[in-house]
């Protein structure tokens, strides 16, 4: 595969530096962090937990949330050219990618009806957002374990050795 | 040297630790250790979704939020670590040698510490006088402080984590 065999991707697999492949996997796991952490944040707020704080308060988490995302784009993107051959055998990974599309779409809803605004400090949020906010935890967390399980249910782990 | 009589007594857990039940399920079960990584992962996403959050208010981010509610948040925070604790627990008991000799695993051990301590410094110094205030202000030094080395710390912990498979001994 002319990918695996460039000399970018041969470097990010190869070169002995705990500079180079183990940093791109300590962007994604702190990316990881806050990516998933600032949507904990915002979704126990709407189940109820530190009822206390105003829902709308809580926005600003999403810069730190899409800061851990575009990092773990970045990071994702240098570990897919690292090991193409190893994600895009396993239809574990297409399944991580889908869910992550769609915890960023639940993501989306959920600030959405934040900006209305109505849940105030100390109010309990409607059904329908509390819904929304275990069903995006549920997601993140599966996810989760989609990503981690990527690398125990791999076939190849480049295009000429098994894993 | 202190480190010596600590890595010779550390030489004296390896063997029971190996034979625990624990370590003998966590070698020879074929999706435990793939399951307790993602467990550890969550309990990660965990801490930093609610003492990052909490971190990320104390340094003057989102002053919109009043801290004492946010902090509400903790022991959501305290239950992600305890899972952490828990399943690492079980990581080391499967091949005790691989971490109690890992100098990533030590460096991590090291922040853990760091976070340990500040926790108290909070409690015992910051908290109370945090509590007297009220939103939207810039927050005091102490508390920039401390938020600043919880991040930072927690940010080393899952660093030097991510790290200990580069340095198996």
């Amino acid at each position: 595969m002319w990918l695996e065999t460039s000399s970018f991707s041969t470097w990010l697999r190869e070169d002995p530096s705990i500079m180079v492949f183990p940093f791109v996997l300590i962007l994604h796991t702190v990316g990881l962090a806050f990516l998933v952490g600032a949507n904990v944040a915002i979704d126990t707020r709407v189940l109820g937990l530190a009822r206390g704080v105003p829902l709308l308060s809580l926005r600003r988490y999403y810069l730190t949330m899409w800061a851990g995302f575009w990092v773990n784009a970045f990071s994702g993107v240098l570990l897919l050219i690292a090991y193409p051959t190893k994600a895009l055998t396993n239809p574990l990974f297409y399944i991580k990618l889908f869910l992550i599309g769609g915890a960023l779409y639940l993501a989306r809803i959920i600030r959405g009806r934040m900006m209305a605004g109505t849940v105030a400090a100390g109010v309990r949020a409607p059904r329908h957002l509390r819904v929304l906010a275990a069903a995006s935890l549920v997601v993140w967390a599966v996810s989760i374990f989609a990503g981690r399980f990527l690398a125990y249910t791999c076939s190849r782990l480049t295009w000429e050795s098994s894993c | 040297m202190a480190l010596d009589t600590l890595n010779d007594w550390l030489r004296h857990t390896l063997n029971p630790l190996y034979r625990t039940a624990i370590g003998e399920f966590m070698r020879s079960s074929r999706w435990a250790w793939p399951i307790f990584e993602s467990l550890h992962f969550l309990g990660m996403s965990l801490v930093i979704g609610t003492i990052g959050t909490f971190d990320l208010r104390l340094l003057g981010f989102a002053r919109a939020v009043p801290v004492r509610a946010l902090h509400r948040l903790i022991p959501l925070g305290i239950a992600g670590f305890l899972l952490n604790i828990s399943t690492g627990i079980c990581f080391i008991c499967a091949f005790p040698d691989q971490y109690l000799f890992n100098a990533a695993f030590r460096w991590k051990v090291v922040f853990i510490v760091i976070a340990g301590l500040n926790v108290l410094f909070f409690y015992t110094r910051v908290f109370r006088r945090l509590e007297a205030e009220s939103e939207n202000v810039a927050p005091r030094l102490a508390a920039r402080i401390v938020g600043g080395v919880s991040l930072g710390a927690w940010v080393g912990v899952m660093s030097a984590g991510r790290l200990i498979t580069f340095f198996r001994p």
